[in-house]
């Protein structure tokens, strides 16, 4: 995926890019000032869930069309464990009745009067609750990728679409895990701040997302990020140069669930209940894949980009539905129903006529070049 | 693709419902329907990725968004249906509308028929006719087969056509035996899938094969597991032909038809490994 144009097009993508970015900055600040901070929540969390399938699918070239399983990780290790836990420090029922839909919420209410008592409480228990969610996720991403590793391109792909269904509909019907059909409450962290609870989760789950960005960012561009493109662009060469193809793929795979579980940890939290039912393949696959082809495949900025244009054009459907489609509600037809058609729309526009998406790929050097040419002078010193 | 399937399945209900008649009266249009739709998806998205050589990742992708606009098509056209003729097209039951034949629901009889028709149609179309040939040549190997002189470029387009009209007729007999609902294709596509690459891909008896174990262990299997283990195992009805294909490509990693039966048989039957090359 390196851009190998002529000097022309490199220019055009470069004004392309620059025009395209301060637009998404003024359209995200206008819609901030617009919309509900829910939104930009829900923002921080799909930004997560999309690096993490940059990370495998953009910059490892894994086709991982079954995201939705490690964010299923993420939301039923939060919505399971520690919640439980809690019960059992004070003393209330902790096994299998927790889930139970005639229990579970006099339970949780308690446990939130606790967790509202002390900041010291709630943040241990955030913090239990990311490490539980990041632990499930690597697990699950490792248990995936043992049949998964060797399988080729479409076969892959396909089986862990179909893993990823398979985890749904377990959590479905698993009573004992988040209560199968009817959601179990999750214990809230945020309570302590009362009323201010909103503005309170913004700055955090930003924090969290921009942790994981540079994260994501200086992975990439260690040798472990040089080693996947390798492995992306020519495995057989990659093979021949060393490198345990197997190793390097199953590290990928762990690193990205963990992420994208810490997303759908995230998530729970802030819904306050995990229903299994409502983790769907569609809004935890098929979207951070569209935000991630129009961000551009293999670009962590794009990511951003893409899930801030997107999201934005998904709620704008949603909220002018009346005005804007109203021709379609005379004839009995919802317009929500536009989000599915935006969404395929978006990946084959995407696919057919912007192949590298808005910021495309930049293989920039892997040092700066003044200790690049260092380096080059004291290796000439050494053999001199 | 599958909201191929529930279009096929809700042009058989609009027909049905506003025409009248028997269900199995509209399946020719269920066919070019079917197809019509597999040419647009051809010409319209698989066709310039081909040529541009794209990824396998790439092709798949693009027909799931095809897939999705599809579907959101569907739920319209099924808003649009209870709107204007006062229907109820988000669950339908296909069997109110059968005809008894010996004291059972005709489609027991006529579908199986139908069905096996069309594989014959198919196996004789792909073994005896130079087109049916050419086909395959081109799905096992492009390049060699365009060297040859084969248009691919048609046996594609024809092959989208078959699928199509095949995806569509297929979804038209699901719905005589389950409830039709918009998002059935959605919810049963990891089994298509699982079926066709648990037969492995490129390989029309393969995805027979793969399509025959995976619908077998959804109901036999699971009603069989039933029996042994009570009821609470039916609701991973989903789950057991998923495990059984994870298990099936951990030991062939390329599906039931990647086995090499004819090597095995040979070892089995004494000779020496590599004694025939």
């Amino acid at each position: 995926m390196i851009t190998n144009g002529s000097s022309g097009d490199k220019f055009k993508g470069f004004i392309a890019s620059r025009i395209v970015f301060v637009l998404a900055i003024i359209i995200a600040l206008l819609a901030f000032l617009y919309f509900s901070r829910g939104i930009s929540i829900i923002l921080t969390i799909l930004i997560q869930v999309t690096m993490s399938l940059n990370l495998e699918s953009g910059y490892s070239g894994i086709p991982q069309f079954g995201r939705v399983a490690a964010v299923i990780a993420g939301a039923f290790a939060v919505g399971a464990i520690p919640g439980r836990i809690m019960a059992a420090f004070m003393g209330l029922p902790a096994g299998a009745e927790y889930a139970s839909d005639t229990v579970n919420f006099k339970l949780v209410p308690q446990i939130n009067a606790v967790l509202a008592s002390s900041w010291l409480i709630s943040l241990g228990f955030l913090i239990m609750c990311l490490v539980l969610a990041g632990l499930s996720g690597a697990l699950i991403g490792w248990l995936i990728s043992r049949p998964a590793i060797r399988l080729k391109e479409g076969y892959l792909g396909i089986s862990m679409l179909a893993i990823g269904d398979f985890f749904m509909w377990v959590g479905h019907n698993w009573k004992l895990l988040v209560g199968g059909s009817t959601p179990v409450n999750v214990p809230d962290p945020f309570r302590v701040f009362g009323a201010d609870r909103f503005n309170v989760i913004v700055p955090v789950f930003f924090v969290i997302a921009v942790l994981i960005f540079i994260y994501l960012n200086k992975l990439t561009q260690s040798p472990f990020g040089r080693n996947l493109r390798m492995l992306r662009d020519n495995d057989l060469s990659a093979n021949a140069a060393g490198l345990n193809i197997v190793k390097v793929r199953t590290q990928a795979l762990v690193i990205g669930a963990a992420i994208a579980a810490i997303g759908g940890g995230l998530y729970v939290i802030y819904t306050g209940s995990v229903a299994a039912i409502g983790l769907t393949r569609l809004t935890f696959t098929f979207w951070p894949w569209a935000y991630m082809m129009l961000g551009g495949i293999g670009s962590n900025i794009g990511v951003f980009l893409g899930v801030f244009l997107l999201t934005i054009l998904r709620t704008m459907i949603i909220i002018f539905r009346s005005t804007w489609f109203g021709f379609l509600m005379q004839v009995g037809i919802d317009p929500l129903w536009l989000e599915y058609t935006l969404l395929g729309a978006v990946i084959i526009i995407v696919i057919l006529f912007m192949p590298h998406g808005l910021v495309p790929e930049k293989i920039a050097p892997m040092l700066p070049s003044k200790r690049i040419k260092k380096v080059l002078a004291d290796r000439q010193a050494v053999s001199e | 693709v599958a909201s191929m399937a529930t279009i096929g399945f809700y042009v058989i209900y609009t027909g049905v419902t506003l025409f009248g008649g028997l269900p199995y009266q509209y399946y020719p249009f269920v066919l070019i329907v079917g197809a019509i739709t597999g040419v647009i998806c051809y010409y319209g998205l698989n066709r310039p990725l081909l040529y541009r050589k794209a990824a396998e990742t790439t092709l798949m992708m693009s027909t799931l968004g095809y897939d999705l606009v599809l579907l959101s098509l569907i739920q319209m056209y099924a808003d649009f249906l209870t709107y204007n003729f006062k229907l109820f097209p988000r669950r339908v039951t296909m069997s109110l509308f059968d005809f008894e034949l010996f004291g059972e629901r005709a489609a027991a009889f006529i579908l199986p028929i139908i069905a096996i028709a069309c594989l014959t149609i198919l196996h004789f179309f792909l073994t005896k006719t130079k087109f049916g040939i050419a086909m395959r040549a081109t799905i096992e190997n492009p390049t060699l087969a365009g060297a040859s002189g084969i248009n691919s470029d048609r046996v594609y387009l024809v092959s989208w056509i078959i699928s199509g009209g095949m995806a569509a007729l297929g979804g038209s007999f699901m719905a005589m035996a389950m409830t039709g609902t918009p998002v059935m294709g959605m919810y049963t596509i990891p089994l298509m899938f699982a079926g066709a690459i648990l037969g492995g891909l490129g390989n029309i008896y393969g995805g027979i094969l793969g399509g025959m174990v995976i619908g077998l262990t959804e109901y036999a299997g699971v009603y069989l597991l039933a029996q042994q283990f009570g009821p609470w195992i039916l609701g991973y009805r989903m789950g057991i032909p998923l495990f059984i294909m994870a298990a099936t490509l951990l030991i062939f990693p390329r599906g039931l038809s990647g086995i090499p039966l004819g090597k095995i048989i040979k070892n089995l039957t004494g000779q020496k490994r590599g004694a025939s090359a």
